[in-house]
């Protein structure tokens, strides 16, 4: 199999707390892999760790081949890494335009695509003046992930999409993400595993900052006692 | 509309009393005393505003508090001063400031030759060390020995003072031309560069952790030509150069001074924040030291190049003329005679200090504006103010920002230096009031916000100026005979307590955002 992103024993430390000791990411070409794991469990850290935002001590990260740890958070996001952060991180001050303007690479992005954005996000259309405070949380969630493919990325790390928001629009979000897993590869945070099962194919549990368990969705799944163990969810 | 009302009540109230408290204040005196006043408030908020505005951009963006800002507005007013009063001196600097400069502009080269030096632990950890010295010991060698043409401060009729006044009465004192005497001229510009480039290679090795392969092309090495050039060119036409700039009219040279005031304070800003602030990001604390002793370093700097009194800065022709038909009494009359005064509702306004400075105050504001709120560049600065995290994980460089940032702030202070030395005068300590203005301004207006930057700047100003002219005229209390007349240090004094009473009832400003 193809491995677009390879994280081999990455370990990371915030201040003098270790919290990843130990983690080992493979994500398959043009898959949707999911992180799985408790709160705390160091899953958002590990994206973090792979765009260099808390750079890993040891360990590598390799993307498309080439090892990037190290590396600056920019040169890593420009290789083609998309990145919808918890809590969404949608620039207050700047228009919804602005917010998907400033994610260009290349001038023009934006323009090229706009219409694919609005295809998926109707809704923005309406709000393209409005400035990032006025939106409601699900439209925040919807400008991150829309943010997050306004540069030709072949690599979405989305943390926490359904976090906070209504079953409906969860499902909405849920088709989304489907359909940008045409185009890119998607590596997925989530607390909610019936999300999770529903989208990924594969997996990695991450326990106290340490990979412990990774394989296909459908396996885990029937895997009752892991889900039990590593979820806490029936 | 309804939910700006509600939402920013407060705001308009306190916004509402400030203006019935000036509205007052204009019925305590005479129509002439309040443009005057008015005027003067204005300027004294522009200049504030330059070095606010630059603060707060710096602080927004980088988390870094500037507390050298002062001390970079007063060099900015030096510098111009040096252009404006001496265009010999500044011509005769040029070189060697090119050739320093150029090994910095290898910046992109030298961890690529970083890579290629494999070397023990311990020599790794000197190696830098050892390079700096180096380049340290060759700067000493050659710098005192290049000749530049400059006054003397120890000699009362060579000194910074007396090239001002003779140039404030219209004569230019000659200066004696410098010529390479103790050292052999190529010698001393080949050593330059080459000191240069071995302590900028020192100092890049400091932050080299960080391995890259990436290759190199012309475009690396651009800069370093260019600067290379500038040197010959200005070493080959040093003296046409300096004939040319001395015959120019005050007007044009006063343009050049601020252009190259605010270029240099830019070009200053840049060099601080990528070689001093960017290793020290991780440690506030550490940088807050930095800064502040930067501005005691910048402050004895001054004192040793230009001397301790104080002088005044000639204002250009434009502004200064006298005569028979001065003051002037319309603006179409001041265009026609280049009057220093105008009268405007019988009042005698000063063109430079009350007009020209409002006037560019404003041009700075609305420009940054445009480009904070108009350009990629501002659209950055503006999400970085918020979540610097996240625009970098967009793939934008934030590094590069932070120094055009910082570049920008300390240009915009250098302006507003060059532009005050006119009418304040120039003295070691003019940075430290108005820095300390500043930040009174910034506290008044919200921190990070530039609209607040602006309105604090003004009131700041305004609440000066005012105090200032009852303390000549006196406020009637009413219903008494008592006429209280503010003494001189009410003045600092009224602009703290304005602070304290607005951050009482607003507690991050006029305009500044909650957290």
């Amino acid at each position: 199999m193809e491995y677009i992103l390879d994280v081999q024993n990455i370990h990371t430390f915030i201040g003098q707390y270790h919290i990843l000791q130990g983690v080992n990411v493979r994500v398959p070409k043009g898959s949707i892999t999911a992180l799985l794991g408790r709160n705390g469990a160091g899953k958002t850290t590990t994206l973090k760790s792979i765009l260099g935002l808390t750079p890993p001590r040891e360990g590598k990260v390799i993307y498309e081949g080439k090892e990037v740890q190290g590396m600056h958070s920019f040169d890593i996001a420009s290789k083609g890494i998309g990145f919808v952060p918890e809590h969404r991180a949608i620039f207050r001050d700047l228009t919804v335009e602005e917010n998907l303007k400033i994610a260009e690479r290349v001038k023009g992005d934006y323009l090229r695509k706009r219409d694919f954005i609005f295809d998926l996000f109707p809704d923005l259309k309406r709000l393209i003046t409005l400035p990032g405070t006025s939106l409601s949380g699900g439209q925040q969630q919807m400008l991150a992930i829309a943010r997050s493919f306004v540069a030709d990325n072949h690599l979405l790390l989305i943390d926490e999409p359904s976090e906070g928001l209504a079953p409906v629009i969860i499902e909405s979000m849920m088709s989304v993400i489907r359909e940008l897993s045409k185009d890119s590869t998607i590596v997925l945070v989530e607390q909610n595993f019936l999300v999770a099962s529903r989208l990924a194919e594969y997996y990695v549990i991450i326990e106290e900052g340490r990979s412990v368990q990774e394989g296909s969705m459908k396996d885990l799944a029937n895997d009752k006692a892991a889900i039990h163990r590593y979820l806490g969810a029936a | 509309m309804n939910t700006f009302l509600r939402k920013n009540t407060v705001l308009l109230i306190t916004l509402a009393v400030i203006t019935a408290l000036f509205i007052a204040a204009a019925q305590g005196m005479e129509k002439k005393d309040f443009v005057i006043t008015l005027l003067r408030g204005l300027a004294v908020g522009s200049i504030t505003f330059l070095v606010a505005s630059g603060f707060s951009l710096i602080f927004g963006l980088l988390d870094v508090l500037n507390l050298a800002h002062g001390t970079l507005f007063m060099i900015g007013a030096y510098i111009g001063w040096t252009v404006f009063v001496r265009p010999d001196t500044f011509v005769d600097l040029l070189t060697p400031l090119a050739l320093i400069l150029s090994g910095f502009a290898l910046a992109d080269v030298y961890p690529f030759l970083a890579t290629r030096i494999r070397l023990g632990l311990s020599m790794k950890r000197i190696l830098p060390w050892a390079l700096i010295l180096v380049s340290v010991l060759i700067f000493s060698f050659i710098l005192p020995r290049y000749p530049i043409s400059i006054w003397d401060v120890e000699n009362y009729g060579q000194s910074p003072v007396t090239y001002s006044f003779m140039a404030d009465s219209g004569t230019r004192l000659p200066a004696p031309v410098a010529v390479f005497t103790e050292i052999a001229a190529p010698l001393a510009l080949i050593g330059l560069v080459l000191a240069s480039m071995i302590g900028a290679f020192g100092l890049s090795l400091f932050n080299s952790e960080t391995q890259q392969q990436f290759k190199l092309t012309w475009k690396n090495f651009a800069a370093f030509a260019i600067l290379l050039i500038v040197a010959l060119l200005t070493f080959i036409f040093n003296e046409s150069l300096t004939a040319v700039l001395t015959g120019l009219s005050s007007n044009w040279l006063f343009l050049i001074a601020v252009v190259v005031a605010t270029l240099s304070g830019a070009g200053l800003g840049a060099l601080i924040e990528s070689t001093l602030i960017r290793p020290l990001y991780i440690r506030p604390i550490y940088q807050l030291m930095l800064t502040l002793g930067m501005s005691a370093i910048g402050i004895e700097i001054v004192r040793s190049v230009w001397g301790r009194p104080e002088f005044v800065m000639p204002k250009p022709a434009f502004f200064n003329g006298t005569g028979g038909v001065c003051p002037a009494t319309n603006f179409a009359d001041w265009w026609a005679n280049n009057c220093s005064t105008i009268l405007l509702l019988d009042g005698r306004v000063r063109v430079y200090n009350e007009i020209f400075i409002p006037i560019i105050g404003v041009i700075v504001l609305i420009s940054i504006w445009m480009l904070l709120q108009r350009t990629r560049l501002g659209m950055v600065i503006r999400a970085g103010v918020q979540d610097r995290e996240m625009v970098e994980a967009l793939g934008i460089n934030v590094r590069r920002v932070f120094t055009m940032v910082f570049g920008l702030g300390v240009g915009l202070a250098a302006l507003g230096g060059i532009l005050a030395a006119p009418s304040m005068g120039l003295s070691n300590a003019m940075g430290e009031s108005l820095f300390l203005n500043a930040l009174i301004a910034l506290a008044i207006g919200g921190l990070t916000n530039y609209p607040g930057a602006a309105l604090g700047s003004v009131l700041v100003g305004l609440i000066q100026q005012f105090i200032i002219k009852y303390g000549q005229i006196g406020i009637a209390i009413p219903f008494t005979d008592i006429i209280f007349k503010p003494t001189p240090p009410l003045v600092p004094a009224s602009t703290v307590l304005l602070m304290v009473i607005i951050l009482l009832i607003l507690p991050n400003g006029l305009l500044g955002k909650k957290e």
